[in-house]
């Protein structure tokens, strides 16, 4: 209960914070409108940040040795509003230790889903399909997607944690306000290791800037993990190809061999 | 033959109790055991369960009631809250003169079609030898009861009730109190109290209070009285509580009335008078879908049929997609007919799953069972057209893997089929109901409809608009889907599968089309065509209905690679008997 209040009022501070900052980018513009004079998101979206391999600034280093250059990681500019992740001390150990790890213990080498609001920001395609009660968000990875419930006026707590939590979505003026919570704890952000715990509440804002542009907003907070509340702001570009989809990727056998390789008859691991 | 004399031996120890019982002893009534009442999904099918497996025989014009061995069990079609297990009764007892026959016959059975569970004590026997010497083993009946077995020669039938009770001496001494009862020590090991032929164990529960029996597998247990109002005043007098007084209850049977109290450990007690005959419960109440009335699908706010919802096919789980040889003539099953066909058809698709697994007895599930003969509706016999000489070998292939699977030590996770790695079910099988997680939800935006189903979760996104057609060499596990509204039935094309997860040893030239129509305010139809002349001389088309459960149902996230201990547990296990089977060789 005190929580959710909490939560609400950073959310909002946040929220102006980000109004009076960029003025100039709130503008929707000639973004496409629904039958309800809402703005349309429907499409297919596409980030072009780096943000999957480190959401902090971060120079190029090396990858997996056996695929030389073709898993090195390249440089990129951080989305963290403020440059760098508030972590409480334990909490920054435990993401140097991911990133050591990273290899054999980030979940998207698992196949496994990718939680908020790492879904936003894999390096594929995601789909919104935009109803009148609920909104629908498709990622291309681990047949990883989201409900965003529009229709329900007194949030319902979630009835169980999850990977990719639970999401309530109300507008503010041309805004999406995504409020998700009740994550498992077990997803990491990006392939650094940056991560959160099961107290994780995340904030995600949906700002068209254009017809083909979103900016995408979060305030993410963890007390167990950071010492604030802390944001990311990234643009989603609309993906204009003709045939533009959200393309089946079923990674789980590309898995196997990490999780099961031990238990072969011929072991590979 | 059996039977009859047992009942007879039952009157007689019981009159013997009652001779027995020393004038001047405080007794607040003198009862005889009578009944245990179990929740389930389908009284009828679990007396042909009862009788089957156990030895208990159906009782004339009660189609809830098995008489087993002179103590009737009782099942009452409500929702379930679980299983026996940390209730204030742990199990109930039957016993057999030659139990080593007996639990041979349930091992040959198998869980699956059956619903005989198994426990199996460590080392894996499913039979030991008790504190008192006897032989015992426990198994589980589908709806959630556990039941001991046990060798006891003087005393073949229904055997006991097993009590979990914080103060287990206090609780016998309560039973012996309030129901006249002997207390007496069975096979020189285990205190309880007599009534007759059946015995009332009672043993420590290992933590806490014991919860409430009500609305769990086993809601309650039953002594029957000659004089309820005597018995029900001497009771009161005693302290005992009431949940309801003495009535005849609605749709009894008999005049004979009725009372439940509170006994001790949160057990729910009936008391019934003399010549209860139970209680007329036809089911619980099912809801008939009409399907009469022409129906006007609902547009969407941007004018599109409007499909959206949450849908559940459990209403349709248990028909089989081909019409069976018996049923050649049949328009359609009785609702009883079929709700039985339901209960088999999950009965035998569970390994051992606890009942509350299972969407379809649950017992909340609104919608009665789907009468409908066979999936198949064309060709018109019902039966799926005849396989090429190419279909037969892909057929035949399928049938290896599963085998495979099913019956070795499977090498890696390659060897299991795709549903048990969590990729997919594959098409059309994935839209078939299911023994749990039957939910579909259907999502809609401008020109697109997202068809997603919560089963190990999966999504297909269909295009309601004319999109570029993929390459051949671009398929996928679940194909490329290209949709179209016809009237207000959104038809969908799936073409580009890598038939890796094959229909039966369908192959990557097969057409799935697939039709959804909403055919009243609550009903989907689902029609499916499968076109694949790789494989079958000619197409074949099926068709089930799904429900709206818009109010209660919530799909929930299905995470199923990301918790599939299952897959670690299976290729371990085939490592081990790798090891055994080396060593075995070795020796």
């Amino acid at each position: 209960m005190t929580k959710t209040h909490t939560f609400r009022i950073t959310a909002g501070v946040a929220a102006i914070v980000l109004a009076i900052a960029a003025p100039a980018l709130a503008q929707s513009g000639d973004a496409p409108r629904t039958w309800d004079d809402r703005p349309d998101l429907n499409g297919v979206w596409q980030t072009m940040s780096s943000a999957n391999w480190n959401l902090e600034d971060h120079p190029s280093g090396p990858g997996h040795p056996d695929l030389g250059a073709i898993g090195a990681i390249p440089p990129g500019q951080g989305v963290v509003v403020g440059g760098a992740i508030p972590y409480q001390d334990e909490a920054r150990q435990r993401r140097d230790e991911n990133f050591a790890n990273r290899m054999s213990a980030d979940p998207e080498a698992k196949c496994f889903m990718p939680g908020v609001p790492r879904a936003t920001y894999l390096p594929y395609p995601m789909q919104i399909i935009q109803g009148d009660r609920k909104i629908l968000m498709i990622y291309g990875f681990a047949d990883a997607n989201r409900t965003i419930h529009m229709d329900k006026d007194d949030p319902e707590a979630p009835p169980l944690d999850s990977w990719m939590g639970r999401s309530h979505g109300r507008w503010e003026d041309d805004t999406l306000v995504v409020d998700a919570e009740g994550f498992l704890g077990e997803a990491w952000f990006d392939r650094a290791g940056n991560f959160a715990s099961n107290q994780l509440r995340v904030q995600e804002r949906y700002t068209p800037m254009g017809p083909n542009v979103i900016r995408y907003e979060a305030t993410v907070e963890d007390p167990t993990v950071f010492t604030r509340p802390w944001d990311i702001s990234l643009l989603l570009y609309r993906r204009l190809e003709e045939n533009a989809r959200v393309l089946e990727f079923k990674c789980i056998e590309y898995s196997e061999d990490l999780l099961y390789g031990h238990l072969r008859r011929e072991p590979t691991r | 033959m059996t039977l009859k004399s047992t009942r007879v031996a039952l009157v007689l120890l019981a009159v013997g109790v009652l001779v027995g019982a020393a004038p001047g002893e405080i007794r607040a009534a003198e009862a005889d055991y009578n009944h245990v009442s179990i929740t389930s999904s389908a009284p009828p099918e679990s007396v042909r369960w009862y009788s089957e497996h156990l030895g208990c025989e159906a009782v004339a014009d009660r189609d809830d009631t098995a008489d087993c061995f002179g103590v009737e069990v009782t099942f009452v079609p409500q929702p379930t809250m679980g299983s026996t297990q940390g209730t204030g009764v742990n199990h109930i007892g039957f016993s057999y003169a030659d139990l080593t026959a007996k639990m041979a016959d349930l091992e040959s059975i198998g869980v699956r079609g059956s619903g005989v569970r198994l426990q199996r004590f460590p080392g894996g026997a499913t039979l030991r030898e008790a504190t008192g010497g006897y032989l015992h083993g426990y198994i589980f009946d589908p709806w959630g009861t556990r039941i001991e077995l046990v060798e006891d020669q003087e005393n073949v039938g229904f055997h006991h009730v097993h009590l979990s009770a914080t103060d287990p001496q206090a609780t016998l001494a309560w039973y012996e109190q309030m129901f006249g009862g002997e207390r007496a020590v069975h096979a020189d090991a285990d205190e309880g109290v007599r009534f007759g032929s059946v015995w009332v164990f009672a043993s420590e529960h290992p933590e806490g209070t014991p919860a409430t029996t009500q609305g769990r597998a086993v809601d309650h247990i039953g002594f029957v009285v000659d004089d309820i109002d005597a018995a029900s005043a001497e009771l009161r007098a005693a302290g005992v509580e009431f949940q309801e007084e003495p009535v005849v209850p609605e749709n009894g049977r008999s005049a004979a009335r009725r009372a439940f109290i509170y006994a001790p450990d949160n057990v729910r007690l009936a008391m019934v008078e003399t010549g209860f005959a139970g209680v007329d419960t036809t089911s619980i109440a099912p809801v008939f879908v009409d399907v009469t009335e022409p129906y006007d699908t609902p547009r969407t706010p941007w004018d599109e049929p409007d499909l959206q919802g949450v849908w559940t096919g459990n209403a349709s789980h248990g028909i089989p997609l081909e019409r069976p040889e018996d049923l050649a003539d049949i328009e359609s099953l009785t609702p009883e007919q079929a709700a039985a066909r339901r209960e088999r058809g999950t009965l035998g698709s569970i390994w051992g799953y606890e009942r509350e697994w299972r969407d379809t007895t649950l017992g909340y599930d609104p919608n009665a069972p789907s009468t409908q003969v066979a999936m198949i509706v064309d060709p018109p016999d019902g039966r799926i057209p005849a396989l090429t000489s190419e279909g037969e070998r892909r057929a035949a292939q399928l049938a290896f893997d599963r085998g495979r699977y099913t019956n070795s030590n499977i090498a890696g996770p390659e060897e299991a089929t795709p549903f048990v790695r969590c990729i997919t079910r594959g098409l059309p099988s994935l839209m078939f109901p299911g023994v749990y997680n039957n939910g579909l939800q259907i999502y809609q935006g401008p020109g697109f409809v997202a068809i997603q189903k919560e089963m190990i979760h999966e999504t297909r996104v269909v295009p309601t608009t004319s999109r570029p057609k993929d390459g051949p060499t671009l398929t996928s596990w679940l194909g490329s889907a290209q949709g179209r509204w016809d009237g207000d039935t959104l038809v969908v094309e799936t073409t580009n599968l890598n038939a890796r997860a094959s229909f039966r040893g369908s192959s990557p030239d097969m057409i799935l089309t697939e039709r959804f129509t909403r055919i009243s305010p609550t009903r989907l139809e689902y029609q499916f065509t499968v076109d694949d002349p790789v494989v079958w001389t000619a197409p074949f088309t099926g068709r089930f209905t799904y429900d709206m459960d818009d109010e209660q149902y919530e799909l929930v996230e299905y995470a199923c690679h990301e918790g599939n201990y299952g897959m670690f547990n299976i290729l371990s296990g085939a490592r081990a008997r790798d090891r055994e089977a080396a060593e075995a060789a070795g020796r």
